[in-house]
C-alpha cells in the first residue's frame, strides 16, 4: 500500500502526550509530510485532545495528500482515550499486513 | 419591608461595589495582577447587573453587562489589562456610578458618552485594540438580549456569559434514567488553562451510560492549525439518574472556558433520530486512571466541590465567588507545570477559599441610620456636660465632700468618657471614600485638559469623624481640580522642563498630634509667585510697593476673586476657587497652609479636627475671661521667672527656655481682652506648637484645670470670631470659648487676627 516513491517514515509517540506536548507533535508531524508515514502509538500512557486534533490533523493531511498514515499499534490507553472523546481510529490502525 | 427599602439597600451596596470596582481597578493599574484583584472587579460588576436586573434597571444592566463581559475577558486573561484597557475600565465604571445614580435619584446621564464606551468595552472583549474604530460592533439594546451572547467562532473572543443562578436551577429528574443531551464545545482557553477535555469526558462518562460524537468538522490540515487551539467539539447523550446538577459539576471549572448546553431528552425516540454517528464509550476506562498525578487532583477537587456546594445554598454569592478563585488558583498552579501537581493544586485552591470565606466572614456590620447616632452623640455631650456640672456643685456645696461620692464621681468620669469614645468611634469613617472619588475627578480634568496626570493617595485608611469627610468632599474637589488645571504643566512643557510627560498628584491623610492632616502636592510648576504678585495689583488686593514675603504671596492665592489662569476654564475658573476651599476648612476648625517651590510643584497641608464634637482642653483664665485651650496644641506649661523675661524690639518679648528664646505672646492682649500687656511673672506661660512651624509661649493668667469640652460651634449659632475656634459649655453652665491657637500665633507673628483685611488695607 506504502507509495513506493517514498520512503516510508516512522513516527513513535512519547508516552504521555499532554497540552505541552501538542506544539513539539505538531513540528515533528510538519517535518514527515510528504511520506507515507507509520505511527507507533504502543507507548502511549496519557494522551490529551490537542494531541489527538494534531494526529488527526495529519490523517486528514496526508489523506489529501494521497499519503499513507496509519498507527501500527495502539496502547489500550491511546485506543481508550480515543474511543473515550469519540474519536473514530479504527480505519487508521494497520491491520494484518 | 416594603420594595423601595429593598431598592434602598440595593444602592448602598452599588455603592459599595463601587467603591470596591473603583480600587481594585486602580490596583490594576498600579501593576496589580493578583487574579483575586480582577474577581473582586468583575464581582463588584457582577452584583450590580444582579441587582439592577431584579429591579429591572435596563440601562444599568445592559452597561453592566458589557462591562462584565470584557472584564471576563481580563479575568481569563485573553485581555491583557494595559494602561489603554484600564483607562477604558475606569471610564466605565463612572458612568457605571452615573448611571447607579440616575436610576437612584432619576438624574441624567451622558448617553453619548455610555454608548461610546459600550462600544470600546466591545471592541476590547472581541480582542480589537483600544482606541480603534468599533463602529462595527452594535450597542447592546435590551438586556434579555445579551444574557448569552453567542460565540463569534471557535476562536472568538466571545466569553460565556455565566449566571450562577444556573447552579441552583437544575431540578431533580422524576423519570428513571433519564437522557440528557450535552453539546460541550471547548475553547482554547480550556486546554491553556490547563484543563484536560478528556477527563470532563472521562468523569461524564462516569455519571452514566454515555455515547458521544466528535465534531471534527472545524478541524484543518496540519501546515494550518495551531496545536493548542480548540477545534473539536462534542454532542453527547448521557443517561444517568444524577441529574444535570451532576453534570455541570464536571464541567464547573471549564465552565467559562467552554459552550455548554444540557438538555434533558423528554422522549428517547426523538434522540435516536438524529443523524449523528454516536460511539459508545467503554464503561473500562480503568486503563485511563493510570494518570495519578491528574486524577486524584480531580477527584479531590470535586469533593471540595461537592462540599462546597452544600454551603451554596447558604451563601450563593460567597460560594460562587470561591469557585471563581478556585478555578483561577486551580490553572495557575497547573499552567506552568509541565506535571501538574496536584496537591500543591488543590491546597493552593483550598487555601484560596479559605481566605474568600475568612474575608467575607470578616467583621459583621449593620448599617444604621446616621440620624440615630447623631442623636445618640448629642445626649452623650450632653451627659458630659452634666457630669461636669454635677462634679462641680458637689464640690462647691459639699467641702469636705466624702471619698465614697468622690469615687462615684470619678468613675462616672471615666465611665462618660468610655462611652464618649465609643460613641465618636461610630462615626469615625476613613478617608477612603472621598479619595477615590477624586481619582475620579483627576481623570476627567486630566482628559479636558490633555494632561496626563496620576493620583497618588496614600492613608486612606484614616479615619476622622463622618462630618469632616462629608464637608471635606467639597473643598478637596476644588483643590484637585485646581493641581491639575493650574498646578500641572501641560505634557510638552514638562518634557521641556526635564520632567516625566505624566503629572503626579499626590493626596495623603495621616493623624498628627490628634489632627488629621490632609496634604496635597503636586509635583507641577508651582506657584508662579509674580502672576500672583501682579494680579493682586491688578485687582487691588495690594499697592505695587507693598513688601512681601513669599509666603504671603502665596497665600494671596486664598483671597476671594483671584484666579491665575490666563483663561478662565470649565475646571477651575470663576474666580472662586481658593478662597471657597479656604472658608469651608475654617468652618471644620481646620487650617489650610501652602508651600509652593517654583519648578517643583505646591503642598497644600489641611489640617483638621478629628471630631466635631468633643475636645481635650486646658481652661485657663484670661483677663477674668475663661477659655478652653486646645490640649493637643500645647507642649508644657511653665511659670516664668523675671530673668527669663526679655525685651525685644518695641513691644515683643521673648521667654528663654531651656537655653533658647522663644516669643511671648500675650492672649488677653491679642485678643483685645485688655489694653496693657500683663506681667509674664503673674501669670502662666503655655508653650504652644503651632501647625505653621515653630513654638509660641501664650501668657494667661491662670490655668484652672483640665477638661473635656463638648465642642458648640460659634459659627453656627453666632458668627466666626477671629482667633476663637469654637465655644463650650462649662460645668457652671458658662459658655467659654475655646482658642484657636494656631491664629492667635499667626497673629502674633505680626499679622492682624483678620490677614485678609490687613493686605487688603495695606493696598
Amino acid at each position: 500500500m506504502a507509495s513506493k516513491k517514498t520512503a516510508q517514515k516512522t513516527l513513535s509517540l512519547a508516552p504521555v502526550l499532554d497540552l505541552n506536548e501538542a506544539t513539539a507533535l505538531h513540528e515533528k508531524l510538519l517535518a514527515l509530510k510528504g511520506s507515507d508515514i507509520v505511527i507507533d502509538a504502543s507507548a502511549v500512557e496519557r494522551v490529551g485532545t490537542l494531541c489527538v486534533q494534531v494526529l488527526m490533523a495529519g490523517a486528514k493531511t496526508w489523506e489529501e495528500d494521497h499519503l499513507s498514515f496509519t498507527f501500527s499499534k495502539v496502547s489500550d490507553a491511546f485506543e481508550k482515550t480515543t474511543q473515550l472523546i469519540g474519536v473514530e481510529i479504527d480505519h487508521l490502525v494497520a491491520k494484518e499486513i | 419591608m416594603d420594595m423601595n427599602e429593598i431598592k434602598e439597600i440595593f444602592f448602598q451596596e452599588c455603592e459599595e461595589q463601587l467603591a470596591e470596582l473603583e480600587s481594585g481597578l486602580l490596583k490594576l493599574n498600579d501593576g496589580d495582577r493578583d487574579p483575586e484583584t480582577v474577581n473582586a472587579v468583575f464581582r463588584a460588576v457582577h452584583s450590580i447587573k444582579g441587582g439592577a436586573g431584579a429591579f429591572g434597571l435596563d440601562d444599568l444592566v445592559s452597561f453592566a453587562h458589557v462591562f462584565e463581559t470584557t472584564l471576563d475577558c481580563v479575568r481569563s486573561n485573553r485581555l491583557d489589562p494595559g494602561p489603554e484597557v484600564l483607562k477604558v475600565m475606569l471610564k466605565s465604571a463612572d458612568v457605571l456610578a452615573d448611571l447607579t445614580n440616575a436610576a437612584r435619584d432619576g438624574g441624567s446621564v451622558d448617553e453619548a458618552r455610555s454608548r461610546q464606551l459600550i462600544k470600546e468595552l466591545e471592541a476590547l472583549a472581541n480582542g480589537e485594540v483600544p482606541q480603534a474604530s468599533a463602529a462595527a460592533v452594535e450597542p447592546v439594546a435590551k438586556p434579555v438580549a445579551v444574557v448569552a451572547p453567542p460565540p463569534v467562532n471557535d476562536e472568538g473572543f466571545q466569553p460565556v456569559a455565566f449566571s450562577f443562578d444556573d447552579f441552583d436551577a437544575a431540578e431533580e429528574p422524576l423519570m428513571d434514567m433519564p437522557v440528557y443531551e450535552i453539546v460541550f464545545k471547548p475553547k482554547s482557553d480550556l486546554y491553556a488553562k490547563g484543563n484536560e477535555a478528556t477527563l470532563l469526558l472521562r468523569d461524564l462518562s462516569r455519571l452514566g451510560e454515555m455515547s458521544i460524537h466528535c465534531d471534527m468538522g472545524a478541524l484543518p490540515t496540519l501546515d494550518r492549525l495551531s496545536p493548542e487551539s480548540a477545534y473539536f467539539f462534542w454532542k453527547i447523550s448521557l443517561k444517568t439518574d444524577k441529574g444535570e446538577d451532576a453534570i455541570r459539576t464536571v464541567f464547573e471549572f471549564a465552565e467559562w472556558d467552554c459552550d455548554l448546553e444540557i438538555s434533558l431528552v423528554e422522549d428517547e425516540a426523538t434522540q435516536s433520530g438524529e443523524e449523528l454517528p454516536m460511539q459508545p464509550v467503554p464503561f473500562d476506562l480503568s486503563i485511563l486512571d493510570d494518570e495519578p498525578a491528574v486524577l486524584v487532583g480531580v477527584v479531590e477537587e470535586e469533593e471540595q466541590l461537592a462540599s462546597r456546594r452544600q454551603d451554596r445554598d447558604a451563601a450563593v454569592s460567597a460560594a460562587g465567588t470561591a469557585s471563581n478563585v478556585l478555578q483561577m488558583a486551580q490553572s495557575a498552579a497547573r499552567t506552568p507545570a509541565e506535571k501538574p501537581a496536584p496537591a500543591a493544586a488543590s491546597a493552593a485552591a483550598q487555601s484560596a477559599a479559605a481566605q474568600q470565606a475568612a474575608a467575607s466572614a470578616a467583621t459583621p456590620t449593620i448599617r444604621v441610620d446616621l440620624d440615630r447616632v447623631d442623636r445618640l452623640i448629642n445626649l452623650v455631650g450632653e451627659l458630659v456636660i452634666n457630669q461636669a456640672m454635677l462634679s462641680q456643685s458637689v464640690v462647691e456645696n459639699d467641702n469636705n465632700g466624702t471619698s465614697s461620692i468622690n469615687m462615684g464621681l470619678e468613675e462616672l468620669q471615666q465611665l462618660t468618657r468610655e462611652i464618649q469614645d465609643s460613641v465618636m468611634a461610630i462615626r469615625a469613617q476613613p478617608v477612603k471614600p472621598v479619595f477615590q472619588r477624586m481619582s475620579r475627578i483627576v481623570r476627567e480634568i486630566a482628559d479636558m485638559t490633555g494632561k496626563s496626570v496620576r493620583l497618588i493617595t496614600e492613608g486612606e485608611n484614616t479615619e476622622v469623624d463622618k462630618t469632616v469627610i462629608d464637608k471635606l468632599a467639597e473643598p478637596l474637589t476644588h483643590m484637585i481640580r485646581n493641581a491639575v488645571d493650574h498646578g500641572l504643566e501641560t505634557p510638552e512643557k514638562r518634557l521641556a522642563a526635564g520632567k516625566s510627560a505624566e503629572g503626579t498628584v499626590r493626596l495623603t491623610a495621616k493623624h498628627r498630634s490628634g489632627r488629621i492632616v490632609i496634604e496635597l502636592a503636586d509635583d507641577g510648576a508651582g506657584i508662579n509667585r509674580e502672576k500672583v504678585r501682579q494680579k493682586a495689583i491688578d485687582n487691588d488686593l495690594i499697592t505695587a510697593d507693598a513688601n512681601l514675603s513669599d509666603e504671603e504671596i502665596d497665600n494671596l492665592i486664598f483671597h476671594a476673586g483671584f484666579s491665575t489662569a490666563d483663561k478662565i476654564s470649565d475646571i477651575s475658573g470663576r474666580g472662586v476657587g481658593m478662597d471657597v476651599v479656604k472658608r469651608s476648612i475654617q468652618a471644620l476648625g481646620g487650617r489650610i497652609n501652602i508651600s509652593s517651590k517654583p519648578g517643583h510643584g505646591s503642598v497644600f497641608t489641611m489640617s483638621l479636627p478629628l471630631t466635631l464634637a468633643v475636645l481635650d482642653g486646658m481652661v485657663v483664665t484670661v483677663a477674668n475671661q475663661t477659655l478652653v485651650v486646645p490640649l493637643t496644641a500645647i507642649v508644657e506649661t511653665l511659670q516664668p521667672e523675671a530673668a527669663a523675661i526679655h525685651s525685644f524690639g518695641s513691644n515683643q518679648r521673648l521667654i528663654s527656655i531651656r537655653n533658647s528664646f522663644c516669643p511671648l505672646v500675650d492672649v488677653g492682649r491679642i485678643l483685645n481682652f485688655r489694653a496693657i500687656q500683663a506681667n509674664p511673672v503673674e501669670g502662666v506661660a503655655l508653650l504652644v506648637e503651632s501647625e505653621g512651624g515653630g513654638q509660641r509661649a501664650l501668657m494667661v493668667d491662670a490655668i484652672q484645670g483640665q477638661r473635656q469640652v463638648v465642642i458648640k460651634s460659634l459659627e453656627a449659632n453666632y458668627t466666626h470670631v477671629p482667633g476663637i475656634a469654637a465655644a463650650t459649655i462649662l460645668g457652671d453652665g458658662r459658655v467659654a470659648l475655646i482658642l484657636d491657637v494656631d491664629a492667635i500665633v499667626a497673629a502674633s507673628r505680626g499679622h492682624s487676627l483678620k490677614p485678609e483685611m490687613s493686605l487688603a488695607a495695606a493696598g
